[in-house]
């Protein structure tokens, strides 16, 4: 069935759009606490589902913002540089960077700090960094700390400590930056990239800055201001003039009206919807909260998160999920054993993950992960309809890729049937239904649904047979066009 | 909107039809393959000596330089009074009777390195900067070429080397098939029942899936997905009949004739990608060449001669051009080991129906070189954008970050 299309965005009533959203009695049901998990979490396991709907839309907020602000940083996993690849007798951390991803992709399946992880991969992608060029995870793994640290907290703080983070010092040539070849690298990413958008600075902004950032380099895995290679003479950059270094240049970029609306547009694509164009007006009142917050990203995000445009037509399945989200969400609602725990080991997920598309501490480019539609291609999807029937019957995803990282790389004390099972369901309807529930609640097809009962058929429900054909449904589920949108 | 009439041809369409072949008739609408250009990149790795691959065979100073790799004049392939190919490229010397081959000379940048890779990283990326950006010219190019009506998969690395740096970047619309890493839905023993009844459901399923027209997201994942499960079925029979025809001629699987061979399979089967890449290892002669690159260009010869031979039976070759390129050329006089050394300008073949034949610029000077190297006048550059807004219709200055002179090898269309 065709919808009607959606009126732009700029014939919206703005404040009544971001203006919290007061569910009528009843209106607060699963489709939306799911929509909400799918977005601020990596979706919900069913429990979590059951208890958001009992809880309401308030307290479901509330509890995703519940953790600390700012937390410590996390035990280190990488100590060491990478080791020398005996074949090449050069440094690779391929498999350091494993540790590391298989590590979040872990924290992600937990689920202790969803919303947090959410933002820390929002960031990871905003400030896209490649352990392809940094070739040091543990570099990596100290920025992945910077951003799930400050995730919610000041983005001011985080573009100060990003600014002297040595990942992004190597991945943006900062040690060439110097008194007498400034190299624009940092200087335009922070501009283009991460602060204000094309079009907001001129190439003399550029230049300016890149003068600006002169000596802040990298040592040793270790920030180092560099005295004698900075340029300590006067720039003009956007308009002010002063001795500046790039501490200078960061506060005049988040002086910008244009910083908060850029990071706005961001937030949006990122929480709401990528394929409508957002213009300035209707994002104003979300643009304007995070500047007077002093940049608190919580404001935004919580302010997305309530309102009454978050959970219109607008948001929902408006985007297609990512990899990790599609490969997450799955293990978290099916990636289950006999007892209905979790027992997906998370560097089975790496293999699966690349194929479709999305290597964390990988992305493709400084411009981060193009998204949206452009996830989805012939091989991406076979790749997610071949993972999705790989973690339903417990066999091994056995292509190279998976090889690579981990010869174990498969899920066999996997049981998605194990909620039927604990329930004493035998009805194919019914065993359809609790499926459906939790992957795709409000949003079940009849044709569909008759299909895939039709398919389970009347074997005796103790049999294997009967067992596999519950299975197929499962994933056939999972395979939806309506799975893929998030 | 879906009708009742169409839901139901369909419903009996899937129903007689065996297992997937029923989606063809959907996507026939749904993916309109088959009508884009086409290019197909040959990366002659190691550094092919440009020098005995065209060849100024009148030149009493190349046989001066090459005392024992030269070739006479009785032996070339002749494209003129003075150049001649490679003896082995017999069938180039066709393709160029057949004005179908242009001969693009002199070709380099600016201050060459001599280390193969961070002379490759630079053709790879389409920059000539020491230090490249990593995401090579076709990654860049994805974003346009996507936009063909294909949608599939835009750029193909045919190999199972890793993904050449050219390809690298992007993660969409790049895939490699190789043996390890066939294209196919795996859904079980194949064969087995099982497979054979999962199969059918997801058919089923996708039968009574939500309508495939239109801008949203859910048509567009439903469009994707019936491209999909078109794709592997339609590799599938070209993998088949492949593997029948190497049976029958006695090719390795992994020859760059049979990876070509697929290619002009893939083409003509309307699969959907713009861009192929195949690699081809070796040229790196710096002893014993003649044999060497003899065995590599003759493989050359046949893979291509295949290719359009192939295309040609579905009229495919019209939309098909093939290119070469290697990371340098070498040095222009042989060394003591009957091979030569790291050179720079060389040479670069654009074949198919759609050049301009015939030698396009001059042969550099062999009395004038730089450091031993012919002088490059022809910044390879210059040959991709030629080939991404003339031939691909991708802009050129996204990929290339800058506007370049056009060469003039491609007949006006």
């Amino acid at each position: 069935m065709s919808k009607p299309a959606l009126a732009p965005l700029d014939k919206l009533d703005p404040p009544a759009e971001w203006a919290a959203w007061a569910p009528a009695k009843g209106q607060w049901d699963a489709r939306w606490a799911a929509h909400l998990y799918r977005r601020a979490a990596f979706g919900a396991a069913r429990a979590e589902l059951k208890d958001a709907v009992a809880a309401g839309l308030d307290a479901t907020v509330d509890k995703l913002f519940a953790a600390p602000k700012e937390t410590p940083a996390r035990p280190r996993l990488i100590t060491t540089p990478p080791p020398v690849n005996p074949m090449t007798g050069m440094p690779d951390s391929t498999n350091h960077a494993a540790v590391l991803q298989a590590a979040w992709l872990q924290r992600m399946i937990d689920g202790v700090e969803p919303l947090r992880e959410k933002l820390a991969l929002f960031w990871h992608n905003h400030f896209a960094t490649s352990i392809k060029k940094v070739n040091d995870a543990g570099l990596m793994e100290v920025q992945g700390d910077l951003l799930f640290r400050h995730a919610l907290g000041s983005f001011r703080q985080m573009l100060r400590d990003v600014s002297r983070d040595p990942a992004m010092l190597v991945w943006l040539d900062s040690n060439q930056n110097v008194r007498s070849h400034p190299n624009e690298n940092y200087a335009r990413e922070v501009m283009e990239l991460f602060t204000l958008g094309v079009g907001n600075y001129t190439e003399r902004d550029v230049r300016e800055a890149a003068r600006a950032f002169t000596g802040w380099h990298q040592n040793s895995g270790r920030f180092t201001f560099v005295r004698g290679e900075h340029d300590g003479g006067p720039k003009t950059f956007l308009g002010q003039t002063g001795d500046w270094d790039g501490d200078d240049v960061l506060r005049v970029l988040l002086e910008q009206p244009g910083c908060a609306k850029f990071l706005a547009r961001k937030l949006y694509q990122f929480f709401v919807n990528e394929n409508l164009p957002a213009p300035d007006t209707f994002l104003a009142p979300v643009a304007d909260a995070f500047r007077k917050s002093d940049y608190d990203i919580a404001v935004p995000v919580r302010m997305i998160l309530r309102s009454t445009h978050f959970y219109s037509a607008y948001a929902y399945r408006q985007k297609v999920k990512w990899p990790v989200e599609y490969a997450v969400g799955m293990v978290r609602m099916i990636g289950v054993g006999v007892t209905g725990r979790i027992t997906v080991n998370p560097y089975s997920l790496l293999g699966v993950l690349e194929l479709m598309g999305q290597q964390l501490y990988a992305p493709p480019n400084v411009k981060g992960w193009e998204a949206g539609k452009a996830w989805l291609n012939t091989a991406t999807v076979l790749a997610r309809h071949n993972f999705a029937h790989s973690l339903v019957n417990g066999m091994g995803d056995l292509n190279s890729h998976a090889k690579k990282y981990n010869l174990q790389t498969f899920f066999p004390a996997v049981n998605p049937l194990a909620f039927v099972l604990r329930e004493g369901i035998t009805e194919p309807g019914k065993i359809v239904d609790l499926y459906a529930d939790l992957l795709l609640p409000g949003d079940f097809r009849p044709e569909v649904r008759s299909k895939l009962v039709a398919h389970i058929g009347d074997a005796s429900p103790d049999t294997e047979a009967f067992a596999q054909r519950c299975r197929d449904a499962l994933f056939v589920l999972l395979t939806l066009p309506e799975y893929q949108l998030n | 909107m879906l009708s009742r009439r169409d839901f139901l041809k369909r419903s009996s369409l899937i129903a007689t039809a065996p297992l997937i072949p029923g989606f063809i008739e959907r996507t026939a609408q749904a993916a309109e393959p088959g009508k884009d250009t086409i290019l197909v990149v040959l990366e002659m790795t190691g550094g092919n000596d440009g020098l005995n691959t065209v060849i100024p065979y009148r030149d009493d100073e190349y046989h001066k330089l090459r005392p024992t790799l030269h070739f006479q004049a009785n032996q070339v392939v002749k494209v003129n009074d003075e150049l001649g190919m490679h003896p082995a490229l017999q069938g180039f010397g066709q393709l160029l009777q057949q004005s179908k081959l242009a001969i693009i000379q002199g070709v380099g940048y600016p201050n060459p390195d001599r280390s193969h890779f961070e002379s490759m990283d630079r053709w790879q990326c389409g920059e000539v900067t020491a230090k490249v950006s990593g995401t090579g010219w076709l990654a860049k190019s994805v974003p346009d070429l996507a936009k063909g009506k294909g949608g599939g998969v835009p750029v193909m690395h045919v190999g199972s080397e890793k993904l050449p740096l050219a390809c690298r970047g992007t993660t969409q619309g790049v895939f490699t098939i190789n043996q390890e890493q066939p294209f196919e839905l795996k859904l079980g023993l194949p064969g087995s029942e099982e497979e054979k009844a999962r199969k059918k459901l997801l058919a089923d399923v996708a039968a009574v899936g939500p309508d495939e027209k239109g801008d949203d997201l859910l048509p567009f994942v439903q469009r994707r997905h019936l491209q999909t499960y078109t794709s592997v079925e339609k590799l599938k029979e070209i993998l088949k009949d492949q593997v029948r025809d190497q049976a029958r001629y006695g090719y390795q699987p992994s020859s760059l004739f049979v990876k070509m061979d697929l290619v002009a399979r893939l083409i003509s089967q309307g699969f959907g990608t713009r861009v192929f890449y195949v690699a081809l290892d070796g040229f790196d002669t710096h002893s014993g060449q003649a044999q060497t690159q003899q065995n590599l260009l003759q493989q050359i010869d046949q893979a291509v001669t295949n290719l359009f031979t192939r295309l040609q039976s579905t009229g495919d070759d019209q939309r098909t051009l093939f290119m070469t390129f290697s990371e340098f050329g070498r040095r222009a006089a042989e060394n003591g080991s009957k091979g030569t050394d790291h050179g720079s300008g060389s040479c670069m073949f654009v074949a198919g129906p759609g050049v301009k034949p015939g030698p396009v610029g001059r042969h550099p000077s062999l009395t004038d070189l730089t450091d031993g190297d012919l002088k490059y006048h022809t910044d390879f550059r210059r040959v991709y954008a030629t080939l991404l807004d003339g031939w691909l219709k991708v802009d050129s200055k996204m990929v290339l970050g800058d506007k370049f002179e056009k060469l003039d090898f491609l007949k006006k269309t």
